[in-house]
């Protein structure tokens, strides 16, 4: 498993339009991918997951990718974090 | 025959075609297949996604890109995995597809609601309608798709929702009938932009109407005749060719200059609250924008609209006017118009209260995002600032000295804007009224907006029945008003409009003449109409009605001698 810790930095967290890019990214890939947010570990290729984790400007969360691809899926994780997540 | 409210004009004749919300139902104890089950879930599912994608580029293209957002957010939770897994569990464990769906949406609409964040509870909605669609597929129910009715078809529903007025084909529907909603209703106003007869709020008009049934929608008086006899169909009919044989009249005033009887030119402009209404004044004949409420920026939102946000809604409507002016008026909010995410906190007399200007000036970091999108607009056409409420001398000096220095702000970043940009205020109180004179020294130009001035001169509030009889701008104290206005800006020579009701009012427009008017601005559907009025009346006609106006003593007096005059 390869992780990395990351801080949000959207203004408005991870929305709608950031979470549904970032879902639909790590889909493309076999490894499990999840967020360690807040206490609770979700799936990142639930886009219902995500949002519902509220996760706002600011919060800190861990992303884990476990899996044959796990660390294209996590350079992939920090290319979108890098574009502010396209916004 | 119903009666209810006269809610857009004209008369239609035709067939009513009913938007009954379905009854959703199924048997949740029938026994089920489960391999089958799987098989029609998965079926039904691509069938939806392919659907819902379709509906969100229809979208784009016939409404614009946010709102086909919406419909793309949708597809995304129809594709999630949590979604598909669960669902298919609860099939597994042998519920049917319908009774699968619904407990799944369920679960995550409670956990969506449970979250206080506005944009989480939006999710739960989009979640709703989600489930409402797909088991409405899954049982075989068909909406009634508003853009294939018939020609000559009277729509009947509780409400009109945004998406269904986003399929209305304006040839095909002749008369809108609706159970809720008032003149200032969302079905009202989109039901007189397409210049369909409605009449609203007939108590169960869902119930008591019946589909296909032959109706009379007279959107003039506020009634609707179902079965009407032959008498009634031929003086309807009537009524109809007259209703077109007047637009018809109207539209040889598009294109034309504005001008009285004696080839005096006035300037005729058009009120708007969107960027892409700009485009509509200018298809109504509009020589400019008069006032743009940008309210709107601001509401339906949960947060401040950026800076660049605004600048690309003023840059999409001084492009659309092609170089004729737009006059903008600054955030005007408080009073009856709120805004959850500013925090105004209530107060016991808001229309005097922290509003307008006054909030603006106090929150200078929120007022300079606005100031310099419109500054930054002004590179690209004639935008001219007007600033609302302003009562006092200070007022104006303090917004004319942030321009200066945004102005060098910009100039520093190097990014252009007009440097001679236009600042004009809007008199809509007694006290800019009463130092108009001092005022028209220190702008560019004035614009009177009769609403919020004859509220204030007449001390009523409008929306209080009991006193609500005082407000009315045929009252002399109002009239006298705006006499003096318009003669202090003709004293300093700068240009005054008018952007209330009043300036498209075939009684008042003599008035407005004879004082001296520059510009009258009023809502696209009045431009023509306001046109051909102006062209009926000479200055000098004008002028003599005036006089004898200005001398009659009641509200009542003057009203009755100005509707006598109108031709």
């Amino acid at each position: 498993m390869v992780s990395k810790k990351y801080t949000i930095k959207n203004e408005q967290g991870l929305h709608m339009r950031p979470a549904g890019l970032v879902t639909k990214e790590m889909m493309k890939f076999n490894s499990d991918v999840s967020f360690a947010v807040n206490g609770a570990t979700i799936n990142a290729k639930s886009i219902m997951n995500v949002m519902a984790a509220c996760i706002k400007c600011g919060t800190e969360i861990e992303v884990q990718c476990n899996g044959a691809d796990e660390e294209a899926a996590l350079a992939k994780f920090d290319e979108l974090y890098n574009n502010g997540f396209g916004e | 025959m119903y009666h209810g409210i006269a809610a857009s004009a004209g008369v239609g004749i035709g067939h009513i075609v009913l938007l009954r919300e379905a009854v959703i139902e199924y048997d949740k104890d029938k026994s089920v297949d489960v391999e089958a089950e799987l098989e029609r879930f998965k079926k039904e599912l691509e069938v939806f996604t392919t659907n819902t994608m379709q509906v969100a580029e229809d979208v784009r293209e016939r409404i614009g890109d946010k709102e086909a957002e919406i419909i793309e957010g949708q597809v995304m939770i129809i594709s999630d995995p949590t979604l598909k897994t669960e669902v298919e569990a609860a099939i597994k464990s042998g519920k049917c597809a319908e009774q699968a769906m619904e407990e799944v949406c369920d679960t995550f609409i409670q956990m969506f609601s449970a979250i206080e964040d506005e944009m989480m509870r939006q999710r739960a909605s989009d979640i709703h309608d989600i489930k409402t669609r797909f088991l409405k597929q899954l049982i075989g129910i068909h909406d009634v798709d508003i853009s294939k009715v018939p020609a000559g078809t009277i729509l009947v529903a509780r409400d009109l929702t945004p998406s269904m007025t986003a399929g209305i084909v304006k040839e095909n529907v002749v008369g809108i009938i609706t159970e809720v909603g008032g003149v200032t209703s969302h079905s009202a106003i989109l039901a007189r932009a397409l210049e369909i007869p409605a009449v609203l709020s007939i108590e169960n008009c869902t119930t008591s109407l019946q589909d296909s049934e032959e109706a009379i929608v007279d959107g003039d008086k506020g009634i609707v005749i179902t079965n009407p006899s032959r008498e009634q169909v031929e003086e309807y009919e009537e009524r109809y060719k007259k209703h077109q044989q007047e637009k018809k009249d109207l539209l040889a005033f598009q294109g034309m200059k504005t001008k009285t009887a004696d080839g005096i030119e006035v300037e005729l402009f058009g009120n708007i609250g969107t960027p892409k209404e700009a485009q509509t004044v200018v298809e109504s004949g509009g020589e400019g924008v008069g006032l743009f409420r940008t309210e709107f920026l601001f509401m339906d939102k949960s947060s401040l609209p950026s800076e660049e946000e605004q600048f690309e809604s003023y840059k999409e409507a001084v492009i659309a006017m092609n170089g004729k002016p737009i006059i903008i008026r600054t955030l005007d909010i408080g009073g009856d118009k709120e805004i959850p995410y500013l925090e105004i906190q209530k107060e016991d007399n808001p229309f005097l209260g922290y509003r307008a200007i006054r909030y603006c000036l106090d929150r200078p970091e929120i007022y300079r995002a606005q100031l310099r999108a419109l500054l930054r607009a002004s590179a690209f056409g004639d935008i001219r600032i007007m600033v609302p409420l302003v009562t006092c001398m200070e007022e104006i000096r303090s917004v004319k000295e942030l321009l200066k220095k945004y102005m060098q702000e910009l100039d520093a970043e190097g990014i252009a804007y007009n440097p001679n940009i236009q600042i004009g205020v809007m008199i809509e109180t007694p006290a800019a009224s009463i130092i108009a004179d001092l005022l028209a020294k220190e702008v560019d130009f004035f614009s009177i907006g009769t609403n919020d001035l004859t509220q204030y001169t007449m001390a009523v509030d409008r929306g209080n029945a009991k006193v609500a009889a005082l407000y009315s701008t045929y009252q002399p104290a109002v009239l006298r008003s705006i006499r003096t206005i318009i003669q202090a800006a003709k004293a300093e020579g700068i240009m005054v409009g008018m952007c209330g009701e009043a300036a498209s009012d075939r009684r008042l427009i003599p008035l407005l003449l004879a004082f001296g008017l520059d510009e009258f601005s009023v809502s696209s559907s009045a431009i023509l109409a306001t046109r051909k009025a102006i062209s009926e009346i000479s200055l000098d006609k004008a002028k003599e009605i005036a006089e004898k106006a200005l001398q009659l003593t009641t509200e009542r007096e003057v009203f009755e001698y100005l509707s006598q005059n109108m031709q």
